[in-house]
């Protein structure tokens, strides 16, 4: 019971955590249209360290991510009327900006099977830097670990396809052939496992 | 209560990134059916957005180069440096042409157009023809298309892909920003000084765009992109976002 509570109480702390620190980025944006580059500042130095390990993850060539991450960011600083608060929060915002530039970077620069072909065989790609240590320790590792477990909870048939579409950046039809399962199928685990985050993500995300 | 299930699907497989070019179309349609108000769809967007930005932080940050910060931030500044100068440059080459009310003459409309080259940019016209031409079901394809990319101030590439002497084409987008509350982008054909209407849009919550132009293109010269009410315009009544020369015969 009073291990029931103390969850409790984590995740209702979490979940305040989470809406302030929605809130402030939502300033940030407000600022940011205001002209403020302190703002921008912030911004930056909350979401860069992720936004580059997505990227890195995407186009696995860290110059590459770089030119991408300043490319979202540069489009925040020239539109921030964009963001809607309506369609989900700014990190949310963010993070699809520097998902779609990555994964559009890799659909244009060669086949998606030789990226992965290659990446496969030349692993690890992207050098370990002594300084991403201090970047994981300053970040945010509640929702670290609970994105990651619920990752994990997804029956596996789920996750392959999520993390093939997300991080290697494949499309529905490429994993359907990858894989060789109907698209159907493809499509229907990628709903459930959607679902299933969903979930799991409601008392963390915000 | 309307029925979601298949914008569900559609929505969270965008969300991913992994959604083929017909499946984006067919979003479109189904969205564009539930209406700019629907509350389950943007709820939905909403939800499925922060499943996958929050899949970003399931990977261990990395650390950022000292440097990148302060290198974006003098690129922000060059940026804007440009805007206002081209927005000075406008001024000066629009004068006084707005009429009261704020609607734009259409000599004010076509002027920027005047200034517009064609260009094709590679990569923006790979991607497009490769959009274009995926279809399994053949209803996408284009014989032999033509893919012309959008100049304009707005943020975000656009090209079109058609095929000279036929109706129809396609107009692809990605990086494309949400055009204001209570409006679209309408798409309108030009020929001479005369704009046709064509579809108004919006883009993916991702900024990506992949719809079809029904119509016939001959005798066009010009294809123009404008921010317009949701109800969509007969005539423009604002300046171009972006414009395309084509030559459709």
């Amino acid at each position: 019971m009073l291990v029931a509570e103390s969850h409790a109480h984590t995740n209702r702390d979490a979940g305040v955590a989470v809406e302030l620190s929605g809130a402030r980025d939502r300033e940030l944006v407000h600022r940011i249209g205001r002209g403020d580059d302190e703002a921008f500042r912030d911004l930056f130095g909350r979401y860069a360290p992720s936004a580059l390990a997505l990227a890195r993850r995407i186009v696995r060539q860290p110059f590459l991510a770089e030119e991408i991450v300043q490319e979202a960011y540069l489009a925040v600083w020239r539109n921030p009327s964009a963001y809607d608060q309506r369609r989900g929060s700014v990190r949310a915002w963010l993070m699809g900006m520097v998902h779609h530039r990555a994964v559009d970077a890799v659909r244009r620069e060669e086949t998606q099977r030789r990226r992965v072909e290659d990446a496969r065989a030349s692993d690890p790609i992207v050098v370990d830097d002594p300084a991403d240590e201090v970047a994981r320790e300053v970040d945010v590792p509640h929702e670290r670990r609970a994105i990651r477990a619920a990752l994990d909870e997804l029956p596996a048939e789920q996750r392959q396809v999520i993390e093939l579409m997300y991080f290697d950046g494949l499309s529905q039809s490429t994993i359907s052939e990858r894989l060789g399962l109907p698209l159907g199928t493809v499509k229907s685990r990628t709903l459930l496992g959607m679902r299933r985050l969903r979930a799991s993500m409601a008392g963390v995300e915000r | 209560m309307r029925e979601h299930a298949r914008i569900e699907e559609l929505i969270a497989i965008r969300s991913l990134g992994g959604l083929d070019p017909q499946d984006q179309a067919s979003l479109t349609e189904e969205m564009a059916s539930h209406g700019p108000d629907c509350a389950e769809c943007l709820r939905l967007e909403a939800d499925y957005a922060e499943v996958a930005g929050g899949l970003a932080l399931a990977l261990d940050p990395v650390a950022v180069r000292s440097e990148l910060l302060e290198e974006t931030v003098a690129r922000l500044h060059g940026a804007s440096d440009v805007e206002d100068r081209a927005v000075e440059d406008r001024a000066v080459e629009g004068g006084a042409a707005d009429e009261p009310g704020g609607r734009r003459s259409r000599g004010s409309f076509l002027r920027p157009l005047v200034a517009v080259a064609a260009a094709l940019v590679l990569f923006v016209g790979g991607w497009a023809i490769g959009a274009a031409t995926s279809g399994d079901d053949g209803t996408t394809a284009l014989e032999d298309p033509t893919v012309v990319a959008f100049q304009g101030d707005a943020e975000g590439s656009l090209a079109v892909a058609y095929t000279p002497g036929e109706p129809g084409a396609y107009l692809l987008g990605s990086g494309l920003s949400t055009p204001p509350a209570g409006s679209v982008y309408q798409a309108w054909m030009i020929s001479g000084e005369v704009p046709t209407p064509g579809p108004c849009f919006v883009p993916s919550s991702d900024g990506s765009l992949f719809t079809f132009v029904d119509g016939e293109l001959a005798g066009a010269d010009v294809m123009a992109v404008t921010v317009e009410p949701a109800a969509c315009s007969t005539m423009p009544t604002t300046t171009p976002v972006f414009v395309a020369e084509i030559q459709t015969v």
